[in-house]
């Protein structure tokens, strides 16, 4: 009796569950990193950024993504499923890795990412929708059991709680950049300067409370996820391009004020983050919101 | 465009999205025997993290461990020294290449019984979150380790001493070497350096009449007195109104702004040092800094969130008036009349008497059993991790700006 019942049960949900799996397909999602339109890359410079056309080393270059979604043409967004690979995805949540953990990307690790992999019900699609940052459900968790890619420690916005959304790392001027070791206990002392003087864009959320002294914050005043949203979208042929240098074209990266954090980490009141924040489309104080300059489509 | 449909299988190669993971409970856990008098209450134990034996073993070694910095020069003793109540004498924290943080090394003494650990984050609450912060923190950095977790885990593994103590700490989780068991060994160590054998502790809690001088008995009376409101900040056993025991129904926070600074006669603090401003965006927030513990005051100078006082008479200079006053210079403005000073901060002149019954007080706040007592010292006999850091050598204290 038992028996039957439980092939009863497996039928029903066969009825159920296989037309949807009938109309699910598989979606690759193309990115690339840039630094002033050329390929990102862990060795060389990049020239002419921001307002003295300084020639910077790139040594990081890494951001998470979320909600992605494809845009029907009447304007649906339809969540894509990501897949649960164990290591670039997890639940709705997507890291993408410029940088090979070599030459000047000495905190890096060594695999790239450029994909975002996941299913979308079967239809015609002509947009992309997609969100820069950790959704706000899965910030806030505790880092140190968290499942990859949400465990990278150089990700980790400890301090603030939550993750770095975008960690964009470059050193300026003639400032030596520490060599990419497989264990650091050989890394220079004493006399060397062994951290690059650079300019970083460290992009999270900050001001956030919490709603008794014990638990963990409830909410962010500045949330600081970009949404972005590109009206015309081919999966097959387009790619979304991320390049900091139309960011950072009206500051000066060779220059930091005293006191604050080197480049713009998103914190309030530092001078360095009120051209970057509104070019990344968000609002910094007083200064507004700009249609973000950080993405567009190729 | 269209999607091609491609198969059914495309669904296969997902498996359901998990729940966030927790650590396990360690099945049929002994109850731990803390090693403190009956009057205290134990701290609070997150349950998720219970205590062992053997994990504060562990967390011992790793705090004394310099494994844990990217160089290998510094472990979290570096910057916490049990002689001087596991702070470090600077004015603010020196990282493992030299450069310098923004704030004052905080003792450990009863940090178990903080609900919330650093000066001004009001979101840093547990022990075990706060260690990623100096290991793994990038601004500023301190031990420099973010991106290096993995080499962190093989050094760690490669010493024949560890596995099995891994292991004995953490028998749920196989003994793995990961972020969560060394930050929860870590927290569990730090749980156990409890001060409450100071002259202090013996006379009012143990109840022995002659463990104070005459001098410290009168400095009590002034200390709780309305005249200089010291105790409304400064309150209850651990000398802070930041308290959340093994026993405690409420967790009470207290964040003030103490009139250290008035830039601009606005309130302003100096950029980069705003205090719990920082995270809540409130402007009224500015130069509230959670109160520390007085306990072994007299052997953790120097004091204020940004190491600028360096003397107990300095501070109490400070507190005799109301708030500071600085005449020259960037930080020019008088604390006193900030419009964010904490109205407690009331100033009491103090007769040269009255001072020195009031530093005599303080000083019986000196646990000397806690400063030397060897469950809280370097575990390591042989190796660098026994050799003491040449750091105060490399970077002495800096001169006063």
């Amino acid at each position: 009796m038992s028996r039957i019942t439980s092939m009863t049960f497996a039928s029903g949900l066969c009825l159920l569950a296989l037309p949807a799996l009938a109309q699910t397909q598989a979606v690759t999602l193309n990115f690339a990193g840039e630094f002033a339109g050329k390929p990102f890359a862990c060795t060389g410079k990049a020239e002419g950024i921001g307002t003295t056309k300084a020639t910077v080393t790139p040594t990081d270059f890494r951001l998470y993504v979320s909600n992605v979604a494809l845009v029907r043409a009447d304007g649906t967004a339809v969540p894509v499923t990501l897949q649960q690979d164990g290591k670039w995805q997890y639940r709705d949540v997507a890291l993408l890795d410029f940088e090979t953990g070599a030459g000047n990307c000495m905190n890096g690790t060594g695999e790239t990412r450029t994909v975002v992999t996941g299913t979308v019900p079967a239809g015609q699609y002509k947009g992309l929708n997609l969100t820069v940052g950790v959704p706000f459900d899965l910030n806030h968790n505790d880092p140190t059991l968290a499942p990859s890619p949400l465990n990278l420690t150089s990700m980790f916005w400890t301090w603030q709680g939550g993750y770095k959304f975008i960690k964009i790392d470059m050193a300026t001027g003639n400032a030596p950049v520490m060599p990419a070791k497989a264990d650091g206990h050989s890394a220079p002392m004493g006399g060397d300067k062994p951290v690059a003087a650079g300019f970083s864009v460290h992009l999270g959320s900050t001001a956030c409370q919490s709603p008794s002294r014990t638990s963990a914050p409830s909410t962010c005043a500045n949330s600081n996820r970009i949404d972005l949203t590109f009206d015309s979208f081919d999966v097959t042929k387009n790619v979304v391009v991320f390049d900091p240098a139309p960011v950072l074209a009206a500051v000066n990266v060779e220059k930091n004020t005293p006191d604050t954090s080197p480049g713009c980490m998103a914190f309030p009141k530092d001078p360095e983050c009120n051209t970057v924040m509104p070019k990344l489309g968000l609002s910094y104080g007083e200064h507004k919101a700009e249609a973000q300059a950080f993405a567009r489509v190729r | 465009m269209r999607i091609p449909v491609h198969s059914l299988a495309a669904a296969a190669l997902f498996a359901a999205a998990g729940a966030i993971p927790t650590l396990k409970a360690a099945d049929g856990a002994q109850p731990y025997a803390w090693m403190i008098p009956d009057w205290l209450p134990p701290p609070a134990v997150p349950a998720d993290n219970p205590m062992s034996e053997a994990k504060v073993l562990l967390g011992r070694h790793l705090f004394y461990d310099k494994r844990l910095s990217r160089d290998g020069s510094m472990a979290c003793a570096t910057c916490h020294e049990q002689h001087r109540a596991f702070t470090d004498a600077r004015r603010v924290g020196v990282a493992f290449d030299g450069t310098h943080g923004k704030r004052n090394p905080m003792g450990l003494a009863n940090v178990g019984y903080l609900p919330v650990l650093t000066w001004a984050n009001p979101n840093l609450k547990l022990l075990e979150r706060q260690a990623l912060v100096p290991m793994f923190g990038d601004n500023p950095v301190e031990m420099g380790m973010a991106g290096m977790e993995r080499q962190l885990f093989e050094r760690l593994r490669a010493d024949p001493l560890y596995p099995p103590m891994f292991a004995a700490a953490f028998p749920a989780e196989n003994g793995e070497i990961t972020l969560g068991t060394l930050t929860r060994a870590l927290a569990a160590f730090q749980r156990t350096l409890i001060s409450a054998n100071s002259p202090y502790d013996r006379f009012k809690y143990g109840r022995d009449p002659k463990a104070l001088s005459a001098a410290a008995k009168r400095g009590e009376d002034l200390f709780f007195s309305h005249r200089l409101e010291c105790y409304h900040c400064h309150s209850g056993f651990n000398f802070t109104d930041n308290i959340r025991h093994a026993r405690s129904t409420f967790t009470e926070v207290g964040f003030h702004n103490n009139g250290l600074y008035n830039l601009n006669g606005k309130g302003l603090y100096p950029p980069g040092g705003d205090g719990l401003s920082e995270f809540t965006g409130n402007v009224e927030d500015t130069g509230r800094f959670r109160t520390p513990s007085l306990r072994n005051v007299a052997v953790t100078a120097p004091y204020m969130h940004d190491g600028s006082m360096d003397t107990l008479d300095e501070v109490l200079d400070h507190y005799s008036v109301g708030g500071r006053t600085i005449r020259s210079g960037p930080h020019q403005g008088n604390g006193r009349k900030s419009p964010f000073r904490d109205p407690l901060v009331v100033g009491a002149r103090l007769s040269p008497k009255e001072r020195a019954d009031l530093k005599a007080f303080l000083d019986s706040l000196t646990d000397a059993d806690f400063l030397s007592n060897p469950r809280f010292s370097n575990p390591w006999t042989s190796g660098a991790n026994a050799a003491p850091s040449d750091r105060h050598q490399k970077f002495p204290v800096e001169a006063k700006p």
